[in-house]
């Protein structure tokens, strides 16, 4: 259920992004064309069909929201309400006395969220700005190279081997950054954007006063690319963040579990009980992980809900990222 | 493009060089383990939710190993519900480890892929008092093409499925549970709590049992019958016992005996809720004991079917060895340790006397709240019950009836024989396919056999079930002709 919940989440992220996409479109036909040229009418329609489409991304997650305050006893006896009969916090208090791998959890998902991001982004603009360069002989090459792995990936068993038998990253804290630092998609949208927002001349100006290659990259193509890269950086939190898989593969030592993945493993432990009925019966061990249904709820508002709030904060270069960064050559 | 091959030249040589040095290290270290005096680090995977206090009882584990046998054991668990995919990983990816645990169709398909030790010879030589204390009707079920790939835990061999009931309600409405044998039994008893129990479902939803000896699983059409004819395999969903025990569900279904989302339902219908009056389960012996413990109110059960020897019943916890493994003989020593010697196995098991459990004068044993917070491990997977200490509220006979359990079963048609798939594999995914859509329907009676039954065989048909049916037939003959 979260992953689907996440899902929704996320499109519910992409959607009100379109949205926005939208908005601003019609302020700029508003700036520079006839102010008049929306009609009334298709105005309202065009904003009633877009409010349930936000309402209808929203309220998934509106509900989750509910059912983490709604008792389990009226759970059980009436299912999901939307104005449950019982209202009650002890799904919360239930996650209080995990707090121990809780706090553990989240502690390692800001830690390879904030450090993934920064080594991520550094990676994906160096590649990037180097095989947008005319001047790099092998750009042609290494472009190929990043397009390459787009089209073909090893895949799973492969990856696998490499992680953790020519780099020895399993059950470390690298294995779940290094593993999505790099990914060919973003430094193709980086290249596109550097080719386009940056124009020569200016780098020209800047060897002649003397910059060295480091200090035109970073006092002047970064401030340049702000809004690419604040793109780039918000996918890669997000992808940091909702990542459980790479957490499922490489690591076994419970204190390195991050939090997206702690909510994986109680659901999958969840249905393998269902399937598995005559051992779980004989394993309280299992039993005692098992959360009830508005813990899960909990748990899932409780992952969800800082990334949620610190979406707006990137908002601003997210939809100006997006209409530059999208491919254009 | 000179140049550009020259570049392409260099990535590979350097690629070549981390690789050949990685290699490198791993055939050195190797080396030093084990052989040259250095106790031997035996990795060791299982199945369970990782505990604070592995690291403490292995200690422990290890101080007494490397006395006995001069090696080490690195235990991981893997959580319940990562394990298939991830174990399936790391056995893909050839990494080096010594142990895993495996069971049922994981095991034969690992097995025939190579990816587990042949331990014939092992057993005979490190394994001699193990395949002593095992149960030979586990060893010769797990046998793959002749060959056995991993030792079986020693526990209840058989499998017999029971009904089981709220013995609350039996006892308030004076049910006579003993004469319930079969589904359109339970019809009375139903009716009764129907109707005055408002809060209870009668039925937890479960899947109708029919009792036959599947060849996958019992949502696929192939099935040997268990008593008749025991020597061809046959549709089961063809069976007039099919159509008449669907029906019967399909009744109760329609008079609301069971939760009408039933066929799509995910509920697994937890014992320590009392919502419900009968459900469907596999026994072991003193299992009513066990239930009750873990539901917090009485439960009793009555058989569905006499004990029967399963491929999957004994398959259900196995301990491999790698075919990965650097020291097999050694990873033997160990496992041979674990099943005979009851002071490692309880170790491992229980945990360290006085921290996680302590001792009774009779010997009997007691879990401390350690036991359950800090070192709760699953039994069933990790070696030898018979050797364990007795809880003190356990019965003194237990492992004596597990034994006369497993004695009394007799074994299905189709013990040890493991069906290869692959000449039929494209058949039985279009045919799984269909029997998930119809088998959860029809077993739970959502939908009227006299309509769907002769539908789904249909579909059976068109997906090509008689070419499958042939093989399994095939196979299972010379399998037969071998045996003699």
């Amino acid at each position: 259920m979260p992953k689907e919940l996440q899902t929704q989440s996320s499109i519910a992220v992409s959607h009100s992004t379109n949205e926005m996409k939208g908005g601003g479109a019609k302020a700029l036909r508003k700036k520079y064309r006839d102010p008049q040229h929306l009609h009334p009418v298709v105005n309202t329609i065009i904003s009633v069909l877009l409010g349930i489409l936000a309402v209808m991304c929203i309220f998934p997650f509106f509900y989750v929201i509910i059912i983490s305050f709604t008792s389990e006893e009226s759970i059980v006896r009436n299912g999901f309400q939307l104005v449950p009969k019982d209202w009650s916090i002890d799904a919360y208090h239930y996650l209080w006395g995990m707090k121990e791998q809780l706090f553990r959890s989240y502690g390692v998902t800001i830690f390879i969220t904030i450090v993934g991001t920064i080594i991520s982004v550094f990676m994906i603009t160096f590649y990037a700005y180097a095989i947008s360069r005319p001047q790099f002989k092998y750009r042609r090459f290494f472009t190929f190279l990043a397009f390459f792995t787009m089209l073909f990936s090893g895949g799973l068993v492969p990856t696998y081997i490499v992680v953790t038998q020519f780099l020895g990253l399993k059950n470390t804290i690298w294995a779940l950054i290094l593993p999505l630092a790099m990914n060919a998609f973003y430094i193709i949208i980086m290249r596109t954007f550097f080719l386009k927002s940056v124009s020569e001349s200016i780098l020209e100006s800047a060897r002649i006063d003397g910059a060295s290659e480091w200090r035109i990259f970073f006092q002047i193509i970064f401030p340049l690319s702000l809004p690419g890269i604040a793109t780039i950086a918000l996918f890669s939190t997000l992808g940091y963040w909702n990542d459980w898989f790479t957490a499922l593969l490489y690591i076994d030592e419970p204190n390195l579990v991050p939090l997206q993945s702690l909510l994986m493993k109680i659901e999958a432990n969840l249905e393998f009980m269902r399937q598995n009925m005559d051992v779980a019966i004989m394993q309280s061990s299992l039993f005692n992980t098992i959360p009830q249904e508005s813990a899960k709820m909990a748990m899932v508002v409780i992952a969800t809900l800082p990334i949620a709030v610190s979406y707006p904060f990137f908002q601003k270069y997210f939809i100006s990222g997006l209409t530059i960064g999208g491919v254009k050559e | 493009m000179k140049k550009r091959l020259i570049l392409l030249l260099a990535l590979v040589l350097t690629i070549g060089t981390i690789l050949s040095a990685c290699s490198g290290k791993d055939s050195a270290t190797s080396n030093k383990e084990g052989k040259d005096g250095q106790p031997y680090e035996i990795k060791w995977y299982t199945i369970g939710t990782p505990q604070k206090d592995t690291d403490k009882v292995f200690k422990e584990v290890n101080k007494y190993l490397e006395e006995k046998i001069n090696a080490t054991v690195k235990m991981t668990q893997i959580d319940w519900g990562d394990w298939a995919q991830k174990s399936q990983v790391m056995i893909n990816s050839g990494e080096p480890f010594d142990i895993i645990f495996t069971n049922g169709t994981e095991y034969v398909q690992n097995s025939q892929k190579g990816a587990f030790l042949a331990i014939d010879d092992l057993l005979n030589k490190e394994g001699k008092d193990l395949k002593e204390a095992l149960d030979p009707a586990l060893l010769e079920g797990i046998k793959i093409d002749g060959k056995i790939y991993g030792v079986p835990t020693n526990k209840e061999a058989a499998r017999q499925t029971v009904y089981t009931f709220n013995k609350r309600l039996v006892d308030k409405y004076n049910f006579d549970i003993s004469k319930v044998q079969r589904l359109e039994d339970l019809e009375p008893m139903l009716k009764v709590i129907k109707e005055n129990e408002p809060s209870i479902t009668p039925m937890a939803t479960f899947k109708a049992y029919l009792p036959f000896d599947y060849v996958f699983n019992n949502e696929m059409p192939f099935a040997f019958a268990i008593d008749g004819d025991r020597e061809h395999v046959i549709n089961q969903f063809e069976s007039d016992l099919a159509m008449e025990t669907y029906k019967t569900m399909h009744n109760y279904y329609k008079a609301g005996y069971l939760k009408e989302d039933a066929a799509t339902s995910k509920d697994s219908w937890p014992m320590d809720v009392e919502n419900w009056f009968v459900r469907m389960g596999d026994s072991q012996p003193y299992a009513d004991s066990l239930w009750t413990r873990a539901a917090k109110y009485d439960l009793v059960s009555v058989p569905a079917e006499e004990p029967t020897t399963f491929n999957d019943s004994v398959s259900g916890s196995i301990q491999a060895i790698s075919a990965t493994s650097k020291n097999p003989e050694k990873a033997m020593e160990f496992l041979n340790l674990l099943n005979t010697d009851p002071y490692l196995r309880n170790l491992v098991d229980k945990g360290i006397e006085g921290v996680h459990y302590e001792k009774n004068e009779d010997g009997s044993i007691k879990d401390l709240p350690a036991r359950i917070d800090r070192y709760n491990l699953p039994t069933y997977s990790l070696g030898n019950h018979f050797i364990l200490n007795l809880y003190e509220n356990d019965p003194k006979d237990k492992w004596e009836k597990f034994k006369e359990f497993n004695e009394s079963a007799k074994p299905a048609p189709t013990l040890g024989f493991h069906f290869n798939s692959d000449p039929v594999r494209s058949e039985l995914a279009s045919i799984t396919n269909i029997s998930k859509e119809f088998y959860p329907a029809l077993a739970t009676g959502s939908v009227d056999p006299e309509e769907y039954l002769p539908k789904y065989n249909e579909k059976l048909k068109e997906a090509g079930i008689d070419k499958v049916l042939k093989e399994i037939q095939k196979q299972f003959d010379e399998w037969k002709s071998e045996q003699k």
